[in-house]
């Protein structure tokens, strides 16, 4: 990655233009500097996004169908055999090409040059294109519309790695990533095209591969027979914490998976962080001729924050499955037997909270992992681990946070609990871009944790945040133990 | 003794009463039915009962215990099926057989066997592809096979088929022979005749009749045909003699059971060729609580209970 940055060519340092108003002082500067620091990070984001359009358009339009057996009802009808899929198809490969053009516009609009953008918004449409097929292949091989988004899903982080891994080395693995070929257009430098003609080739090879699994099975079947399960449960499963992490199991370690990938991404950014700004004049002067490590820590500690809010969200989904069992029923059955309500709200609590720390922990893990093989300094892995552990407290914040309302206000906590995450995310993000008092910045938990690496680790937060945590849980279970159970 | 003893029961969710002064008396070792149209909160008095609702007023006592209070422990001696069983989407029926057991306090192994075996159901299938037959079937077994003394059955057949159905009324049998209680929720009034010892009619969330089979027929009609040497004349002019009709020689009329002897006697004066009398059955009884209520909704009498 560092080569590719390095090409960049550098930019005369903009003129000092006296008159202007003082508070927006070098915002062009900075977005041109934004601009190019996230000139992967920002494509990486928009390609996830046109991925999973991709694949939840294609899925929602086929196997999701055909399992709820609606597809039964409409090929009773005078629908050929192709045409749900051929639809579901086109309509996401027009959501593609939409959103290349699009970006080309939006681009060439903020002042790139036109050919550029386009070729970026190109290569953003061909990387949605390239899921579009794969997702035509996913939806015939397995009768789950759960195991679509799982199949899918993962072949999405496989050749992230991939990607990321060629990206690193410089090598020919990036190009056994479609999103490797995606960007290998390198827009605004090299402005390739026939990387993004290998991207629709797949994808049109991908989508006929669908077409000719779709005719070798039978209408609501997958490819392979469901396998069937155990006829007997594992001595294991005979408590409510089994079953809750049995539940849970497989969202947890896609959670744990995609923060400890992202940790991956942004230790590796750390080094081009580095690299950009100790070989940039106009960067360097923008902050203040600044120590260059304490940039690089400046920019960690803040990845560790967004990092945090991801395994907020993480634990409030956790929180929330405990809801989702509730409202469909099936904690009834289990609150029938010998189990308390304490037992069984703790067990699914249980896993939100170790299940986030474990994340978070992943994530520090990753990147301190990349900055001892970046700098060499053993030191360096510690030092990440505890920055990323350091927001657990903050984490269990926002989780006790859901529990309270799942005790509390039952109806309301799933859309209360996430309205709380993206405030805290948005504090996260703008509170200091944008100067907002500090008050504002306060309700977010996470801005209570020092920002460690670039500060040192203080106790007292990190203790309030737990106790804080504390009493909302105990609120949380004393609420439901309280209340009606909900009833369909 | 008894195993369940509720009066007065209230229970409002917001501006809707769906209970409103219940009464229910199960005695230990009896299959009590508890009979209503979907809605009338069969349901809902359950639920109390097994401490996932909070009753707004009334007494509710459960094997002596309060099951609000004492959820956890009186839930180690009771066992439950929901109307609507719902089950974990990617756990097998065998798993959560086992499981809830376990969560229970225990399960029969071997009566697990036997069980699946007679219910014809398959352990290894994920619950996702099961129907709704088979839901019912994996909640069933998980019950039958425990060792509770009170089984709290909540329209347990409600997706079974007649060959089911005829299983399950041969295990609350042996589950009566053993002693247990059973109280049995449902609609559909074949069954309750089958198994029940007595039964409690809902309405509205009150009750409006309870007792023994027997005791409620005394309430009631029976249905008799009658085919007479000579024409029966002057049945119209008796108390108690309903719904008379004459049909080629024969002539058929309910009668209420008070006045079953007079008209009998009556219809002897006539040379009495055949006679049928049929006993009032549940759904006739049922008919008579519910009966203004199909007035009003001008629904079909044979279809009394889908109201």
């Amino acid at each position: 990655m560092s080569t590719q940055l390095s090409e960049a060519p550098a930019r005369p340092a903009a003129p000092v233009r006296p008159g202007r108003s003082a508070t927006t002082t070098g915002t062009a500067a900075l977005f041109r500097f934004a601009l190019r620091r996230d000139r992967i990070r920002l494509p990486v984001w928009i390609a996830a996004g046109t991925a999973l359009m991709a694949m939840f358009t294609v899925t929602r339009h086929t196997r999701a169908d055909e399992e709820a057996g609606r597809t039964e009802l409409l090929r009773s009808a005078r629908v050929g055999r192709h045409a749900p899929m051929l639809a579901a198809v086109l309509l996401a490969g027009l959501a593609c090409a939409a959103l290349a053009v699009a970006v080309g516009i939006g681009a060439t609009a903020t002042g790139l040059p036109a050919t550029g953008s386009f070729v970026l918004g190109a290569s953003f449409g061909a990387c949605g294109l390239v899921f579009t097929g794969i997702t035509a292949v996913a939806a015939q091989v397995t009768g789950h519309t759960r195991s679509v988004y799982g199949l899918v899903g993962g072949l999405f982080a496989v050749f992230f790695v991939l990607r990321a891994v060629g990206d690193i080395e410089g090598n020919w693995v990036v190009w056994t990533s479609p999103i490797g070929w995606a960007q290998a257009s390198h827009p605004f430098s090299d402005d390739a095209v026939l990387p993004l003609l290998l991207c629709l080739v797949a994808a049109v090879v991908l989508v006929l591969g669908g077409f000719a699994l779709l005719d070798r099975r039978d209408l609501g079947a997958g490819l392979t027979q469901p396998r069937p399960g155990r006829a007997t449960a594992t001595p294991w499963l005979r408590s409510p914490l089994a079953l809750a992490v049995r539940l849970q199991r497989g969202a947890f370690l896609a959670w744990a998976l995609g923060l400890a990938l992202l940790g991956v991404v942004y230790g590796a950014l750390a080094d081009s962080v580095e690299t950009l700004i100790a070989g940039n004049e106009e960067a360097l002067a923008v902050f203040g001729d600044p120590d260059v490590d304490d940039l690089v820590d400046a920019y960690l500690s803040t990845t560790f924050s967004i990092t945090a809010l991801l395994a907020a969200a993480y634990a409030v989904s956790s929180v929330l499955r405990a809801r989702t069992e509730e409202s469909e029923q099936r904690a009834e059955p289990v609150l029938a037997t010998a189990t308390s309500r304490s037992a069984w709200l703790g067990s699914h609590v249980a896993v939100a909270l170790v299940g986030s720390a474990l994340a978070m922990t992943a994530s520090g893990v990753t990147t301190g992992v990349v900055r001892v093989l970046q700098t060499g300094e053993a030191a360096a892995f510690g030092r990440m681990v505890g920055a990323a552990v350091a927001y657990v407290p903050a984490v269990w914040v926002v989780a006790g946070l859901a529990v309270a309302l799942f005790g509390l206000l039952p109806r309301l906590a799933a859309a209360l609990a996430w309205t709380a995450v993206g405030l805290f995310l948005v504090i996260t993000m703008f509170a200091e871009s944008f100067d907002w008092p500090g008050w504002v910045s306060d309700l977010s938990p996470v801005s209570w944790v020092p920002l460690m690496p670039l500060e040192p680790f203080t106790a007292g937060p990190v203790l309030v945040l737990t106790a804080i945590a504390g009493a909302l849980l105990a609120a949380g279970s004393a609420g439901f133990r309280r209340r009606d159970l909900a009833t369909g | 003794m008894t195993a369940i003893s509720v009066s007065g029961l209230v229970k409002t969710f917001g501006a809707t009463r769906a209970l409103d002064g219940l009464d229910l008396e199960v005695a230990t070792g009896e299959v009590h039915g508890f009979l209503g149209p979907n809605g009338s909160g069969k349901s809902t008095t359950i639920r109390v009962l097994l401490g996932l609702l909070r009753p707004d007023a009334g007494r509710v006592r459960l094997l002596e215990g309060d099951p609000w209070r004492d959820a956890v422990a009186l839930h180690r001696r009771l066992a439950y099926v929901p109307g609507d069983v719902t089950l974990w989407p990617n756990i097998s029926g065998g798993e959560s057989i086992d499981l809830l057991g376990h969560l229970r306090g225990g399960l029969d192994a071997r009566r697990r066997a036997e069980l699946l075996d007679r219910f014809d159901l398959d352990p290894r299938k994920k619950a996702r592809t099961y129907s709704k037959g088979n839901r019912q079937k994996v909640a069933l077994v998980a019950a039958l096979a425990s060792d509770a003394e009170l089984l709290v059955l909540d329209e347990p057949t409600s997706g079974l088929d007649p060959l089911m159905e005829a299983v399950f009324q041969e295990c609350i049998r042996e589950v009566r022979a053993e002693g247990r209680t059973v109280l049995l929720s449902s609609h559909i009034l074949a069954e309750a005749e089958a198994l029940c010892d007595r039964v409690s009619i809902i309405r509205h969330g009150r009750t409006v009749q309870s007792g023994s089979l027997d005791e409620l027929r005394h309430l009631t009609r029976t249905a008799i045909t009658a085919e007479t040497a000579r024409p029966a004349t002057g049945l119209e002019s008796l108390a108690g003699v309903h719904d008379l009709r004459h049909e080629d020689g024969r002539v058929r009329f309910d009668v209420d059971t008070d006045a079953l002897d007079g008209a009998l006697r009556h219809l002897t004066g006539f040379g009495v060729v055949s006679l049928t009398s049929a006993p009032p059955t549940l759904e006739e009884l049922f008919l008579r609580h519910y009966g203004d209520e199909l007035a009003e909704n001008g629904a079909a009498a044979r279809e009394p209970v889908r109201s």
